[in-house]
């Protein structure tokens, strides 16, 4: 299966030190991988470097054999790659029809921007929506917000979809919702990036799990594998020694 | 007291779209422009220069240099803040600040402290319902309410609108929802420039046409809004209208010179009980 999205060796970081220290991710088509690993570790700066808020200092950020690099954030988004992030990921100000139409409406790809804001695929994926149109979407629970954030990520129908830690915060009901989404939005084609906390539950509906540590990778292993390991705890707490499982 | 609210309604209608302006710059670009008053001053000479001096009608003078002066404080923000815009909101404000400055003395080289005014013809004031009312402050009226309605339909049912509120909201998120905010920036300094240069000519039509016309309003159209909430556009049209009939209201009890202090005496309560104003929203450290 081919690479979609290839992470060469990614340093990253604020001020004078690196977070990222050469980070290597390889995501194949169609498939979902998920990083996990202790708080501070990086694993959101890497989402933020990807998306292009954050500035690759060396290596590279490759979208079927194309370099994003030098690529503004929006000029990622057209490439294919979207991002939701783990807060402050809906405008609150605007209601939930304006954040799905503003959405789209910056696409180059006229065909992107054209129809409905909200197409028969997202009603089916995200049923409370409609009735929550001209809701302000600062208004809505946390589990909506997340919802529609996701939905928002969605309309430009991305070849790689980023979350942040998607079930951060959320009720049961709405954690076990949020990741039937990921699973069906991946059974369309869409191959997922995904940093989570909750690694059992994110790691069930994964092909790769991705563990780092203090800005490194410290292991990349089939789902399956990791969720049967018995020191899955240390392994998510960042205490694994370095090895690649290949995946 | 009626004819006094009268007047105090056209003076806070004469405010609201240079407070729509402030509101929206502080919305997209974070920082509170003071030179928005000399901005406003310096349109109404070019509005001048086109009605008095060229002989142009002053509806045609004033769509013109409203269009234009769009166009001139996107090559204004180029050359002063673009390139300060990664330094923070306090070298934005004092950049304006030194603006404000220089864009009145221009006005003031070109034109000198001379009193000038429009040329439009005088017409009879008239009365409706016990209050006297001149052609110029209805034409305030009238102007200013189409201007507002075309920015409430901009806002929220056209792409940009929704995008330069999207961008005053969460300026991260909107560039990775594929927003360019560069893009956003341009158009939200055009449509502050033509909001300035109509206020510009409705200030010079209320009063007459000097250096110090559009900084003498700055403390009003600060207040305006401040009151209904920075970056909110529908509080600054309603804080325009309740601070120009309270500071009028308030010379039936104080001396008119001391006018000046209403809006002074606003900021101050609204920032101490309410510092997000009547419709901003509060602030959140993202």
């Amino acid at each position: 299966m081919s690479d979609i999205l290839v992470i060469k060796e990614l340093h990253a970081g604020y001020g004078e030190g690196d977070i990222l220290k050469g980070i290597d991710i390889t995501l194949p088509a169609g498939r979902v991988v998920t990083i996990i690993g202790p708080n501070g570790s990086g694993k959101s700066t890497l989402l933020k470097t990807l998306a292009g808020l954050l500035l690759a200092r060396r290596g590279d950020i490759v979208l079927k054999e194309q370099s994003l690099r030098d690529l503004s954030p929006p000029r990622r988004v057209r490439a294919g790659l979207s991002y939701v992030p783990q807060e402050y990921n809906i405008f609150r100000n605007l209601t939930v029809l304006e954040n799905l139409k503003i959405a789209r409406e910056f696409m180059a790809d006229r065909k992107m921007r054209g129809g409905t804001a909200i197409s028969d695929e997202l009603i089916e994926l995200f049923p409370e929506l409609p009735g929550k149109f001209k809701a302000r979407a600062g208004n809505l629970s946390g589990g909506q917000r997340q919802m529609l954030a996701f939905a928002c990520a969605l309309t430009v129908h991305p070849e790689v979809l980023m979350l942040d830690e998607p079930s951060a915060g959320l009720s049961p009901k709405y954690m076990t919702d949020i990741f039937d989404t990921v699973k069906k939005v991946n059974a369309r084609g869409v191959s997922v990036l995904m940093v989570e906390q909750n690694a059992i539950e994110a790691l069930r509906i994964s092909d790769t799990c991705v563990v780092m540590a203090n800005g490194h990778v410290r292991l990349t292993a089939l789902a399956n594998q990791v969720l049967e390991m018995k020191d899955l705890h240390s392994l998510y707490l960042g205490d694994a020694k370095e090895e690649a499982v290949a995946s | 007291m009626l004819q006094t609210a009268f007047n105090g309604l056209v003076t806070g209608i004469i405010v609201t779209l240079p407070a729509l302006a402030v509101t929206l710059l502080f919305g997209v670009l974070k920082f509170p422009n003071f030179a928005v008053g000399s901005m406003m001053t310096l349109a109404a000479y070019l509005v001048f220069a086109l009605n008095v001096q060229l002989g142009w009608p002053l509806v045609i003078s004033t769509a013109v240099v409203a269009v234009a002066f769009g166009g001139l404080l996107i090559a204004i923000d180029y050359v002063t803040f673009k390139p300060l815009r990664e330094r923070g909101s306090i070298t934005l404000m004092v950049a304006s600040l030194g603006l404000g400055f220089v864009l009145e003395n221009i006005a003031r080289l070109a034109y000198g402290n001379t009193a000038r005014s429009f040329a439009i013809e005088l017409a009879r004031p008239f009365r409706f319902l016990d209050i006297r009312m001149n052609r110029e402050q209805m034409i305030t009226i009238v102007v200013s309410t189409l201007a507002m309605l075309a920015m409430y339909f901009l806002l929220t049912r056209m792409p940009i609108g929704r995008a330069m509120r999207a961008v005053a909201d969460n300026p991260a998120l909107a560039l990775v929802r594929g927003i360019e905010s560069p893009r956003i920036i341009r158009w939200t300094w055009f449509i502050a420039g033509m909001l300035l240069a109509v206020g510009g000519v409705l200030i010079g039509m209320d009063r007459a046409l000097e250096p110090p016309m559009g900084s003498s309003y700055l403390v009003a159209v600060f207040a305006a809004a401040i009151l209904g909430g920075l970056g909110s556009p529908l509080g600054a049209f309603i804080g325009a209208l309740v601070i120009g009939i309270v500071s009028e209201l308030a010379t039936l009890v104080i001396p008119p010179n001391y006018r000046i202090g209403i809006p002074l005496c606003v900021i101050a309560l609204i920032l101490i009980f309410r510092p997000q104003g009547l419709f901003g929203q509060p602030y959140i450290r993202k």
